[in-house]
């Protein structure tokens, strides 16, 4: 059943407000609708276009380095440039047989030196070296007898 | 025929626009004090009304749902604007308010002020009927609310507006609005 509800605002109203809202000009500007729908499309189609840009710009560099139009070769290429550089480190080292001989001079300069440590280290060594291995069997020993005695 | 639009015609939308735009402009205008802001707006709400035009279903007219699209941009435009508002006031706090043009005051439009200054559903409400004389189907279409929704928003709207016509600022008095008669609405 149809609910009736009263009115605030008067009969006036709707004239008033026709007079006033008629009085607004909308700005015929150029529908946006026809627009973005296009750019909207570009941007789809955009990361496409540029992987595949990629892919040719990066064919293209293969092909100039190699010279050769077949993938197998490029990844051949680069198993080549990248495969000697680690040689190129011993090589280097061959060369430089003048190095360890300017190196050996410097060892019988240093070995007074060491003269201090063979002091320290021999000292306790020839002493020290039997006493450990006793003491661990005595010491072993000691321990080991107390318990399964107290046991 | 004239009224009927098929979904997905790109002339159909084309004479959608031409017919729809004018007056959805003036809806919003009604509840946007910017035109630029009424004009981006409506632009924007065809812009996903063609997006969606496909999918579009003849249950309400096609007006009433660009309306709806065009009312919900207002509203999160209006939200966007309150939140930058209460940024600038905060930035303003101490420094005097910005003088009002008093020959902008003087033509500017009471009754359309009175409308701004509405929450931007019941205004939307205001105007759809008063203006565009949708009954209270076509409003809850155009709204996205149900029907008594619909008149429970016109009541409180035209209270509010009533109210605020009749404050000591306004510029014209109330008795252009007061009358005798009675105007009701409908629910059917």
């Amino acid at each position: 059943m149809p609910r009736t509800e009263r009115d605030p605002l008067g009969p006036g109203f709707a004239g008033r407000l026709r007079s006033e809202l008629d009085r607004v000009q909308p700005a015929w500007s150029s529908p946006r609708y026809l627009g973005p729908a296009r750019r909207f499309g570009a941007w789809r189609v955009a990361p496409a276009a540029l992987a595949i840009a990629l892919t040719g710009l990066l064919g293209l560099t293969a092909f100039a380095a190699t010279g050769s139009a077949n993938p197998a070769v490029w990844t051949e290429r680069v198993v080549t440039v990248i495969h000697p550089a680690a040689p190129t480190a011993t090589p280097e080292s061959t060369p430089s047989p003048t190095q360890p001989q300017a190196a050996p001079p410097v060892q019988p300069t240093e070995k007074p030196e060491p003269s201090d440590r063979p002091e320290q280290t021999s000292s306790p060594q020839p002493i020290e070296s039997p006493e450990p291995g006793d003491d661990h069997s005595d010491s072993g020993s000691n321990l080991a007898s107390p318990t399964p005695g107290d046991r | 025929m004239p009224g009927e639009y098929r979904p997905g015609s790109r002339e159909d939308f084309d004479r959608l626009y031409r017919t729809a735009y004018p007056r959805v402009y003036r809806t919003l205008s009604a509840i946007l004090s910017d035109p630029e802001a009424a004009e981006d707006c409506a632009q924007d709400a065809f812009v996903q009304a063609f997006q969606a035009w496909k999918r579009w279903r003849p249950d309400a007219p096609a007006e009433a749902w660009v309306h709806r699209i065009a009312v919900n941009r207002a509203i999160s435009y209006r939200r966007s604007v309150k939140l930058r508002s209460v940024g600038q006031l905060l930035r303003r706090l101490g420094r005097p308010a910005p003088s009002v043009d008093p020959a902008e005051a003087a033509t500017r439009p009471d009754l359309l002020t009175a409308l701004r200054s509405l929450p931007p559903q019941l205004a939307a409400a205001i105007v759809l009927r008063h203006y565009h004389g949708y009954n209270n189907r076509e409003i809850a279409a155009a709204l996205g609310v149900s029907e008594r929704t619909v008149g429970s928003r016109l009541q409180q709207a035209g209270e509010r507006l009533r109210a605020a016509l009749e404050s000591p600022f306004s510029l014209e008095g109330p008795s252009a609005f007061h009358s005798e008669g009675r105007e009701h609405y409908a629910e059917d």
